[in-house]
């Protein structure tokens, strides 16, 4: 008896199957995004939506960005300032000015003499008359050090004062970090806050698009019975589904894109007076390419996802009957 | 072709649509499945096409028992079944040559075939020259061929038809099932679920008859069956 066909076996070549395989990619991606021009004013809304939901993201990721920036910049500018014990000899201090220099956490090193220290208060505080009544000078004298880049971190600095103040002529030292301490602190819950709102507004955009295509099936439900009914598979059917989430995505992470690049022209005067201020001549900077990229795989994967979720639980209950 | 052993099927209500049913469909064989509504017809032609599953009893198509067809391969089995529907179940926002070629696009055919397939297929049920028409601008009886064309577009070895003449006049039938005749003449098997017992009794075919979820008497013709 010769061996009957089998009832599930396609009717193609395999290597003809694989090729038509991409070419249906291709078809269903292309009419899936015409499908979105077909109804221009829903789709137009949810992609609002998205770019809106993504902005907001892109929009703290620049915040961040810039403030890290902008502190980096400040980082560096930390200083320990030491105080030298009264009483010693020019000499001594000569000493272990090149001492402290040959230390390889050491930047450079400013010496300010206590005839220095005490010219210039009077020159600054305006209680120069005052001092003239003093029999001797107050003041100390002072080294000024600047700890090289990698140690210029709070704790970095402040493992270095603890190795300064080990020296017998350092009476003791001052590292004035708290205000950068408490910055990077600040910075640091900026940074959470935003990996938390960037969390929710994620999931917002999963979840619009999960609706959107959700309705979408429903639109379609009895094309969906029919080809159930004449053999599509599963993949099938949702291929054109997932096509349209990731047309979402991407369209709503570059209108997100553009949304910040508008915000960031129209912060940018405002922001550059305030840095002005602070006398740092940085200017903010918007999305570059790169991360134009990754915003747009990050939304297309974001609406591939929701539509994903969509398909898996509203395909499989439409069945013919 | 299609073959029942004791097969029964209880819908989970508890209303038994089908009991200890026994009935072979063979190779290239054409026959009408009879009965008055709620008979159980329609269950059994979704018993076959695996809209529905058998509670008890063995179906098979080919030789193959479909209880060993897992949801993954179902798509495949009803590629292999041409299913014509009474209310014809087109796309009606879609082109009759879309509609058509549906089944050939999910199966992956190229274009080129597609256009053949779609123009011969249309040619045999005498629309050819109507691919751009909506199925809407069509009278009733061309819906019904369009539906006829989209199950035979891919040449599947079984042909099963839930009462296709339903909404039709006896002369438009008629033309339906010289068509069904046509497609049999060429090794098709057909299997024609109807109430229309006028229709079938003119007709050589044999007709399992279906009452109140059994079958009757195995194989009776038409002609028998209304004498009594």
């Amino acid at each position: 008896m010769s061996k009957k066909p089998s009832i599930t076996q396609s009717k193609l070549p395999l290597s003809g199957r694989i090729v038509m395989f991409f070419i249906r990619h291709v078809q269903q991606g292309m009419s899936s995004m015409g499908e979105l021009w077909r109804n221009p004013v829903s789709s137009i809304m949810t992609m609002a939506v998205l770019g809106v939901s993504l902005s907001l993201p892109a929009a703290l990721q620049v915040l961040v960005k810039n403030a890290e920036n902008i502190t980096q910049s400040w980082n560096s500018a930390a200083e320990i300032s030491l105080f030298i014990n009264k009483g010693r000899s020019e000499q001594s201090i000569q000493s272990l000015l090149s001492r402290i220099k040959a230390f390889r956490e050491v930047e450079s090193v400013t010496y300010i003499s206590r005839e220095q220290a005490l010219e210039e208060f009077q020159r600054l505080s305006g209680f120069g008359e005052a001092l003239s009544y003093l029999d001797e000078n107050p003041l100390p004298a002072v080294v000024t050090v600047t700890p090289s880049l990698k140690y210029s971190s709070p704790t970095g600095a402040r493992e270095l004062l603890v190795k300064l103040e080990r020296e017998s002529e350092v009476d003791f030292g001052r590292l004035d970090i708290e205000w950068l301490e408490r910055l990077q602190a600040l910075l640091k819950l900026l940074e959470k806050t935003v990996l938390a709102i960037a969390a929710l507004l994620v999931l917002a955009v999963v979840l619009v698009i999960g609706n959107t295509i959700r309705l979408a099936i429903m639109n379609r439900r009895t094309e969906i019975e029919v080809m159930k009914l004449v053999g599509a598979t599963e993949a099938f059917i949702q291929r054109p589904f997932l096509y349209t989430g990731i047309w979402y995505g991407v369209i709503g992470g570059i209108l997100a894109w553009l949304i910040i690049n508008v915000l960031v022209w129209y912060l940018d005067g405002a922001l550059a007076e305030l840095l002005g201020l602070y006398g740092s001549e940085l200017t903010i900077q918007a999305l570059t390419f790169s991360e134009l990229i990754k915003l747009v795989l990050l939304a297309s994967f974001l609406g591939w996802l929701g539509s994903y979720l969509s398909v898996r639980q509203h395909l499989r209950s439409i069945e013919p009957s | 072709m299609i073959q029942f052993e004791q097969v029964s099927k209880v819908y989970s209500g508890g209303q038994k649509a089908l009991m200890d049913v026994n009935f072979h469909l063979r190779q290239g064989e054409m026959a009408f499945l009879t009965g008055h509504s709620g008979a159980g017809k329609s269950t059994l032609l979704k018993l076959i096409t695996v809209i529905e599953r058998a509670t008890a009893g063995k179906v098979s198509i080919n030789g193959h028992n479909i209880a060993n067809v897992g949801p993954k391969h179902v798509p495949y089995l009803r590629r292999n079944i041409g299913m014509i529907f009474q209310n014809h179940h087109l796309l009606m926002d879609k082109t009759v040559f879309d509609n058509i070629a549906l089944p050939l696009v999910i199966e992956g055919f190229t274009h080129g075939e597609i256009r053949k397939r779609v123009a011969g297929a249309l040619d045999m049920v005498g629309l050819y020259g109507k691919e751009r028409h909506l199925p809407i601008m069509l009278s009733g009886g061309e819906q019904q061929r369009v539906g006829i064309a989209r199950a035979i577009v891919n040449k599947p070895p079984l042909l099963l038809a839930d009462e296709p003449t339903g909404n039709l006049d006896p002369k438009l039938s008629m033309d339906i099932l010289r068509l069904f005749e046509a497609f049999n003449d060429s090794g098709t098997s057909v299997l024609i679920a109807t109430h229309d017992l006028g229709l079938i009794a003119r007709m050589k075919y044999r007709t399992f008859t279906l009452r109140e979820g059994r079958m009757l008497g195995g194989e009776r013709s038409a002609a028998e069956e209304n004498m009594r």
